[in-house]
C-alpha cells in the first residue's frame, strides 16, 4: 500500500450563479447549496451582509442568532454521533455493515435510548425552527439583525427543551466513556499511528481564547497546541491559500505563511484541521462550566495538547454538544432575549466577509456587492475544504496501516471508512441512486500505476 | 384517506429540482382538501418528519440510473431503495428512518410511500435554476402519473 486519494465529485459554478443576484437573498440561497448544514450558510452569509452593508446587528440579535446556532449544532452534533460515527464503536468497527447503523445501536444500547435520541434531536432542530422560521432553511437572517425576536411561551419552550438536552449530552458523554474510553482495544485504537495525524489546528474563539461557534477570532495553534496565529476573519485571504491537485475537484487550503508542501502533515507543512477536534486545540477551554470540565478531561486522558487523534473527532464533538446545550440555556436565561430591538438600518452596500462554525469546521462567506446591492463576486471556503488535505491523509494512513499484502474486506475498508467519517465531511454529492446505498468505489493500483483491482460498493 | 405529494429536490441544482418543479404544477391540478402538496430539499430524517400523520406518500424525485432512459418516468414503491436523496454522509436513508421509528413504535408512518421517479444517467454537478431538455419534457408526464395515483385511490 503506497498512498490512497479520496475523490469526490465537487458542485461547480456557484460564484457565476450568484452573480448579479441580491444580496439579502444569499442567506436563502447559499442554505440550498447542500441539504446538510444550511444553518452554517445561513448565518455566515448573514454576517457577510452585515459587513457588506455596514450594519452591526443589535445585541439582542446577535444573541437570537447564537441561540439558534446552539439548536443546530444540538441536532446536528447528536446525528453525526448516534446514527453516523457511533455506530463504528458502539456496535464495532468490524460488525457486518447490515448492523452497524443507528438500529445496531438501538440494539445494543436499548429502545429507551434509541427514542432519547430521537427526542432530542427534534428538540435541537424545534429550537432552530422557532428562531428560524423553518427549522431546516431558515428565513429570519437578516443584514443588521434577525427578522423574528422571541416572545415569553416561546422562552419557556426553549428554556424546558434545553435543559432536556444538557442532561441528554452529559448522559451521551457517559456512554462515551463506558463504550468507548473503558475498551482498551477502542483507546488503544484512537491513539494508534495509522490514525494520528499532526497538522495545525484552526477555530473562532471568543476573547478568552475559548471555543465559540458564531463569533469571534480565527485562531490557529500549532502540533503542540501554541498559538501560531490569529486573526479577523476578514483577512482570511492573508492567511490561507489554496493548493490544486489535477485529479480532485476540490481546492486543498492550508496556511500561506507555512506553504504547500504536499499531504505530509507537520510543522513544516501548512495544512490545518478544522471541526471539533481542530476547535478543541485551537481554543484554551469551552466557556461553559460543565463543558470545560470535559474539555480538560479529554486532554489529560488523551496525553496533553494537541490531541492529533482523528478518532478522537467523536469525543471532542460531544464536548461541543454539551458547550452548546450550556451556551444555550445562557442565551435563554439573558433578560434581552426577548427584546423588540431585533435589527438596525443598513449602510451602503459594500464588500463583506462572514465566518462562523460549521459543525464540521471553519466556514467562510466573502461577497463583493456593486453600488445596487447586487452580487458582483462571490468566494466561499467551506468546512470541508478546510480538512480536504487532512482528509486525504487520513485515510491513506489507515488503508497503509490496515491492508496488508493487498488482502482487502469489508471490516477493513470500513477502518479506512473511519479514518474520514470522524471529519464529519459535506461533500455535496445529492446522489439517489438505484438501487441506493453510499456509492464508493475504490480503486487499486500497482506500482506501475495499472489498475489492478476495484471494488465497488452501491455502484 | 390522507395523502401527501412531496416533491424533493434542490431547486438550485438544475434536473436535481425537478421534483419541486412537478410539485409546482400539481398545486394547480389537485384542489383536494385529503391530498396536500409540499417540497422539501432534505432527505432521511427530516423527510420522515414531513410525512409522519398521512396513510400514503408520494414522494417525486430524480434517480440516477444506469439502465433507464434520460428524462423517462417510473413509479417504485419505497422498497426498491435502499436508501434515498440523503446519501450524503451527514444523514440516514429514508428506509433506516423508517425501520428505525417503526422500531420505537411511532405509529403515524404512511402505510403506503411510493416514489414517481424521473431517470437521468448523470446528476448535475452545476449551479442553475432551469431544467435541461429532457428532463423538462419529463415533467407533464411525471404530472399525468402522480394525478393517475391520486384518481386510483379515489
Amino acid at each position: 500500500m503506497a498512498n490512497a486519494y479520496l475523490q469526490i465529485p465537487e458542485l461547480r459554478g456557484f460564484e457565476r450563479f450568484s452573480q448579479g443576484r441580491r444580496a439579502e437573498d444569499m442567506p436563502q440561497i447559499t442554505s440550498r447549496i447542500c441539504g446538510v448544514c444550511p444553518v452554517a450558510h445561513h448565518f455566515a452569509a448573514t454576517k457577510a451582509l452585515d459587513a457588506a452593508f455596514n450594519v452591526e446587528p443589535t445585541s439582542a440579535a446577535k444573541k437570537l442568532r447564537e441561540l439558534m446556532y446552539c439548536g443546530y449544532i444540538i441536532y446536528d452534533h447528536i446525528l453525526h454521533f448516534y446514527y453516523l460515527g457511533g455506530p463504528d464503536f458502539v456496535v464495532g468497527p468490524d460488525a457486518p455493515p447490515a448492523k452497524r447503523n443507528i438500529l445496531g445501536v438501538i440494539e445494543k444500547a436499548g429502545l429507551e435510548i434509541g427514542k432519547e435520541v430521537i427526542k432530542h434531536r427534534a428538540y435541537g432542530q424545534k429550537i432552530t425552527g422557532i428562531l428560524g422560521g423553518k427549522a431546516t432553511h431558515p428565513v429570519c437572517g437578516l443584514p443588521g439583525g434577525v427578522s423574528k425576536g422571541l416572545d415569553k411561551d416561546e422562552v419557556k419552550d426553549i428554556e424546558k427543551m434545553g435543559k432536556s438536552c444538557v442532561e441528554f449530552a452529559k448522559f451521551s458523554l457517559k456512554l462515551f466513556d463506558d463504550i468507548v474510553l473503558k475498551n482498551k482495544d477502542y483507546l488503544d485504537l484512537i491513539l494508534s499511528d495509522p490514525y494520528t495525524l499532526k497538522t495545525y489546528n484552526m477555530g473562532l474563539v471568543d476573547k478568552n481564547n475559548k471555543v465559540n461557534f458564531y463569533d469571534g477570532k480565527i485562531r490557529v495553534t500549532d502540533q503542540k497546541g501554541r498559538e501560531h496565529i490569529k486573526f479577523d476573519g476578514k483577512d482570511y485571504y492573508k492567511i490561507i491559500d489554496e493548493h490544486v491537485e489535477e485529479w480532485s475537484y476540490i481546492k486543498f487550503t492550508y496556511l500561506k505563511d507555512i506553504g504547500w508542501k504536499g499531504f505530509k502533515d507537520g510543522k513544516d507543512s501548512g495544512i490545518y484541521r478544522v471541526g471539533p477536534l481542530g476547535r478543541l486545540n485551537a481554543a484554551e477551554g469551552m466557556a461553559t462550566p460543565l463543558a470545560d470540565k470535559e474539555y480538560k478531561r479529554f486532554y489529560e486522558t488523551l496525553g496533553g495538547k494537541a490531541v492529533n487523534s482523528t478518532l478522537a473527532f467523536h469525543w471532542a464533538r460531544l464536548i461541543e454538544l454539551l458547550y452548546a446545550t450550556e451556551q444555550a440555556m445562557d442565551l435563554i436565561k439573558d433578560p434581552e432575549i426577548t427584546s423588540t430591538k431585533i435589527r438596525n438600518p443598513v449602510g451602503e452596500p459594500g464588500e463583506g466577509i462572514g465566518v462562523v462554525e460549521a459543525a464540521r469546521g471553519t466556514l467562510i462567506h466573502h461577497y463583493k456587492l456593486d453600488k445596487n446591492g447586487l452580487i458582483d463576486k462571490a468566494n466561499l471556503i467551506v468546512a470541508t475544504t478546510n480538512n480536504a488535505g487532512a482528509i486525504n491523509m487520513s485515510i491513506r494512513d489507515a488503508a497503509k496501516g490496515v491492508i496488508k499484502k493487498g488482502k482487502v474486506n469489508d471490516g477493513l475498508l470500513n477502518m479506512v471508512e473511519m479514518a474520514f467519517r470522524a471529519y464529519d465531511p459535506c461533500f455535496a454529492c445529492a446522489t439517489h441512486t438505484l438501487p441506493g446505498g453510499m456509492p464508493l468505489e475504490v480503486d487499486i493500483y500497482d506500482n506501475d500505476r495499472r489498475l489492478y483491482k476495484t471494488i465497488r460498493q452501491n455502484i | 384517506m390522507k395523502t401527501i405529494i412531496l416533491g424533493v429536490g434542490n431547486p438550485i441544482l438544475s434536473d436535481d429540482g425537478v421534483g419541486i418543479h412537478v410539485a409546482n404544477q400539481l398545486k394547480q391540478h389537485i384542489h383536494d382538501p385529503d391530498v396536500a402538496i409540499d417540497k422539501a430539499l432534505t432527505g432521511g430524517m427530516n423527510l420522515l418528519d414531513l410525512l409522519l400523520g398521512y396513510d400514503k406518500a408520494i414522494i417525486i424525485d430524480a434517480v440516477k440510473t444506469d439502465n433507464g432512459k434520460d428524462g423517462e418516468v417510473k413509479r417504485f414503491p419505497l422498497n426498491s431503495f435502499s436508501t434515498m436523496h440523503s446519501c450524503n454522509p451527514h444523514d440516514v436513508s429514508l428506509t433506516e428512518a423508517i425501520q428505525m421509528a417503526e422500531k420505537l413504535g411511532e405509529t403515524r408512518i404512511p402505510k403506503e410511500i411510493i416514489v414517481i421517479g424521473i431517470m437521468m444517467k448523470k446528476l448535475p454537478c452545476e449551479f442553475g435554476e432551469n431544467l435541461s431538455e429532457k428532463i423538462a419534457m419529463a415533467v407533464p408526464n411525471a404530472v399525468e402519473m402522480t394525478l393517475n395515483e391520486i384518481r386510483k385511490d379515489n
